[in-house]
């Protein structure tokens, strides 16, 4: 009977045991569900997931559709009876909506799983499933506006570069565009040819989120609002320009070797004036300048719900050369952009200095006309303060009032911009055009855009007309 | 009409599982039942396990067209029978509801490599029923040995040389070394010495008692443990101390003893991630699989994509790629059922592993001998440890760690070892025979 009592006595010590293994399972239960809740869309989006193919077997493609529903990407059958995807404008939404066959890209990529489910009616899916029917799968509604996507298009010809207008108030990307371009509708028979080493001119690259582009005169945003957050004021601020500024053993030119004078912060801007904010950047405590353009956004990944879009890099510390901050300051030197960041930094400008996360999708629909799932404008927080924000709106308005962008005809829009003319090689002759900012109507909507044509030449002769058009068409 | 049948499958299929874990649950739960209501529960799920093979098997069927698949299941149908009449002549088992949960997993195990792979779902078949052969000529004998816990040290010293055999000519496989060729038939040492190891802890503790069993347990469990580290199988390593750290917690119930050897297995397991490269590449892959898709992470991104496009539902038998997954009928099985079954399914299949555990933990907490009582908390720790590392592994819970998933992987060796632990589990109220004349470690 004594091993009897042992027996007893070790009991619980059992219980205490397979309690302990009961917690695991349980955790790996709760784990799960939360890997299929939370996670699962990031791994079912990869492109390493070829399961895709599988579900097209049931479901056909749904469509998608521009804000003001217009048909951009539908499935239809070709003579033979087999589906193919059609884009009914060829190459105006290239880049933006994307192509599926070699793979697949753009907004066909990021949604394509939402675009092979189908949320019609069960019993529908049902009867689809016994009579050997696909079943529609549902279709996006995007932020595009067909007229503005036209104009931004069109304004861009010939040249290569990227247009991209945001709405501030939302993040609703309203026209997105990207040169050289592609057609979807022949990318399978043209594969060879567009992915041409010799050719290099990368027409699969969407460059208006993923380009690295010197930002020219258009960073001296940036570089104001590090001056002034290096503990400065603007009226602190005075200059007199001669044309040129001599650092270490290297000369910053004005454009145009003008010089302007004596200037104040905000002639300075509007003038864009090489000299004075080339000796503003080296003044700048060099870890406050990189804090500045870090809360910029500078150095990592841009908040938005567009997958796979490139960081804008600036790079700058204390054992940088003088001349380099110079050229940084001005928005030369190491530091690339995106015109999709710069343009997110204009939206905060209109948007009284709240960042809202750009994005492309508003809703998705099931093939019965059921919302799916509704895309709410996302915060990405204040960047500016108030102060600021007013200030650049000033200095903006006075470039294009008196300013570099005098010259061009906005109509009758309230416009605030910054131009930029951005050396690339050696030869400083030949340059990128680049326009950035916003236009408010007198109902106070807003449209913030940043354009960049590649070796255009000067921003006000070429980028700020094209943002004129895109201005006009959206507001028309 | 083969798609009707998946679609319409996949509902059916999901139905039985999910009776079938709600009876498991109740039937551990609520252990006020009477006998008459839990009989009739448990002949239900009998009857559930018997239609999930059937409707998979006829899924199958319809969808690969392989008329040979009706053939293989009837005889899955006669192995389930006779194991059921087997383990009843050999000792009237100790948990039906155990027998049912077992009959289950062979069954998820079957339809799932039948569906893998046909070719390696008759060899799994073939090594359930040669199993099912040697656990009972096993347990005729063990019946047979008087005082068994006296053999301590030859279940010692013959578990240590075969994992020492490994150590010097086993054939490396990802990195480790698991499994010798014999005859052209893999055999995998470790899965069995598993036993071997628990019979010599649980003889340690009731020969010795206190502070000596206690050493040579410990000692016993450090050589088994050096070896394995040595041939970098350290998923069985951990299980093997796992199982060690349980067993003597469970004899001496110490729980300082407990914090401080988890506290060492814990500084142990850190000293093996910064001497081990393969550990590290394992981790790499757990915490980021994606930004390792196309080399480390390959593995463990792929059984995500089945698990996350599956979704809940699944995409129904046959219709999901879970061939896309390496090594998918060995290590990473349970991410081709959530695929094609559903997360539904994927998640009652783990309750019905934590109900067996629990099975396993409720036979040795009624077993009337102390040896078999720690010898089958032995095999309930060693059974849910193994299924925690494994699935936790494929839904990246925890870093992948190579261990099988206890009777659905496919492979011979994993599966006698669970065969002779749930044969040993059930019988092991008729296993102990004491000594002539020797009253001392027997029941009362």
């Amino acid at each position: 009977m004594k091993n009897s009592n042992n027996k007893n006595s070790i009991r619980k010590e059992i219980y205490v045991t397979a309690v302990l293994f009961g917690i695991l399972f349980m955790a790996m239960i709760v784990y799960l569900a939360r890997f299929l809740i939370v996670d699962s869309k990031t791994f079912i989006y990869n492109s390493y997931n070829s399961r895709f193919s599988v579900f097209a077997d049931d479901i056909t493609r749904g469509d998608i559709y521009t804000a003001d529903n217009v048909t951009i990407a539908t499935t239809s059958k070709d003579e033979e009876g087999n589906e193919v995807r059609v884009y009914p404008d060829d190459r105006l939404f290239s880049h933006a909506v994307g192509y599926v066959g070699h793979g697949m890209a753009g907004l066909e990529a990021s949604y394509s799983f939402d675009l092979l489910t189908s949320h019609i009616y069960l019993k529908d899916q049902i009867n689809n499933s016994l009579t050997g029917q696909k079943s529609m799968g549902d279709s996006l509604y995007t932020t595009f506006d067909y007229d503005t996507q036209k104009a931004a298009y069109e304004g861009l010809g010939m040249f290569d570069g990227a247009v991209i207008a945001i709405e501030p108030k939302t993040g609703k990307i309203v026209a997105m565009v990207s040169k050289p371009d592609y057609n979807p509708n022949t990318i399978d028979k043209y594969w060879d040819d567009i992915n041409d080493e010799e050719k290099s001119d990368s027409a699969l690259l969407n460059r208006a989120t993923n380009g690295a582009y010197p930002p020219g005169s258009t960073f001296k945003i940036v570089t104001t609002l590090a001056y002034l957050r290096d503990g400065n004021s603007a009226s602190d601020f005075s200059y007199k320009c001669s044309g040129k500024i001599n650092l270490d053993d290297y000369t910053i030119h004005c454009s145009g070797h003008k010089s302007h004078g004596q200037e104040d912060l905000l002639k300075a801007f509007s003038n864009s004036c090489n000299s004075a904010y080339a000796y503003m950047g080296t003044n700048i405590d060099r870890d406050s300048f990189i804090s500045t353009s870090e809360d910029l956004l500078f150095n990592k990944p841009l908040p938005t719900l567009l997958k796979g879009t490139k960081a804008s890099k600036l790079t700058i510390d204390n054992s940088t050369k003088e001349s380099i901050v110079a050229q940084t300051a001005i928005g030369q030197g190491r530091t690339t952009v995106s015109p999709l960041h710069m343009c997110m930094l204009v939206s905060a400008i209109a948007n009284g200095g709240e960042l809202m996360e750009p994005y492309l999708v508003d809703r998705i629909i099931s093939a019965d006309d059921k919302i799916v799932s509704q895309t709410e404008p996302v915060s990405y927080g204040t960047i500016m303060s108030a102060e600021e924000v007013s200030l650049l709106q000033e200095y903006m308005e006075a470039v294009v009032m008196d300013g570099t962008a005098d010259s061009v005809d906005f109509g009758d829009l309230n416009v605030y911009g910054k131009t930029g003319t951005a050396e690339y090689t050696e030869n400083k002759k030949i340059t990128h055009s680049w326009f950035v900012g916003f236009a408010s109507d007198d109902k106070g909507n807003k449209l913030a855009v940043a354009v960049i044509m590649e070796g255009a030449g000067y921003g006000s002769k070429y980028a700020a007309p094209l943002a004129a058009k895109v201005f006009n068409a959206y507001y028309k | 009409m083969v798609s009707v049948i998946t679609s319409f499958s996949r509902i059916t299929i999901l139905s039985y599982i999910l009776i079938f874990t709600i009876i498991d649950l109740a039937l551990i739960f609520e252990p006020k039942l009477n006998d008459v209501v839990a009989g009739i529960l448990t002949t239900i799920q009998s009857v559930m396990v018997v239609l999930f093979l059937c409707n998979g098997a006829a899924v199958l069927y319809f969808s690969k067209g392989d008329s040979n698949i009706i053939l293989y299941t009837a005889f899955q149908l006669v192995f389930f029978i006779a194991l059921a009449i087997v383990l009843n002549k050999l000792f009237i088992p100790a948990s039906p509801a155990l027998t049912n949960n077992i009959l289950l997993l062979l069954s998820f195990g079957f339809i799932t490599i039948e569906r893998l792979n046909l070719d390696k779902s008759v060899k799994q078949l073939i090594y359930a029923i040669v199993s099912l052969f040697i656990t009972t000529i096993v347990i005729l004998i063990i019946r047979e040995i008087s005082d068994i816990s006296r053999f301590l040290f030859v279940f010692a010293i013959i578990g240590a040389l075969s994992l020492i055999a490994i150590t010097l000519a086993g054939n490396i496989e990802y990195g480790a070394r698991l499994s010798f060729n014999i005859l052209g038939i893999r055999i995998q040492p470790s899965e069995l010495v598993k036993l071997s190891f628990i019979f010599f802890l649980a003889g340690c503790i009731v020969k010795y008692r206190d502070f000596k069993g206690y050493l040579f347990s410990t000692i016993g469990a450090l050589v088994h443990v050096l070896i394995l580290v040595h041939s970098k199988d350290l998923g069985t390593a951990l299980i093997f101390m796992a199982t060690f750290v349980f067993l003597t917690f469970i004899a001496y119930k110490n729980y300082i003893l407990l914090a401080l050897e988890i506290g060492l297995g814990l500084i142990g397991g850190i000293v093996a991630y910064n001497t081990f490269p393969h550990i590290r590449t394992r981790f790499i892959a757990w915490s980021d699989p994606l930004s390792v898709v196309d080399d480390k992470g390959y593995q463990i991104s792929q059984s995500l994509f089945a698990i996350g496009t599956g979704s809940w539902f699944g995409s129904g038998l046959n219709k999901g790629m879970p061939t896309k997954i390496p090594v998918v009928t060995n290590d990473f099985i349970f991410a081709a059922i959530s695929e094609e079954m559903g997360a539904i399914v994927a998640i009652c299949l783990i309750l019905i592993y934590m109900c067996t555990s629990i099975c396993f933990f409720n036979v040795a907490f009624k077993c009337h001998n102390s040896f078999y009582m720690l010898v089958v908390s032995g095999i309930a720790v060693d059974f849910s440890l193994q299924t925690i590392l494994n699935i936790g592994g494929v839904i990246k819970f925890i870093p992948s760690t190579g261990v099988t998933l206890p009777f659905i992987s496919y492979g011979g060796s994993s599966l006698l070892s669970m065969f002779l632990a749930f044969f040993i589990a059930q019988c092991s109220d008729g296993l102990w025979r004491p000594m002539k004349g020797s009253r001392k470690y027997h029941e009362e």
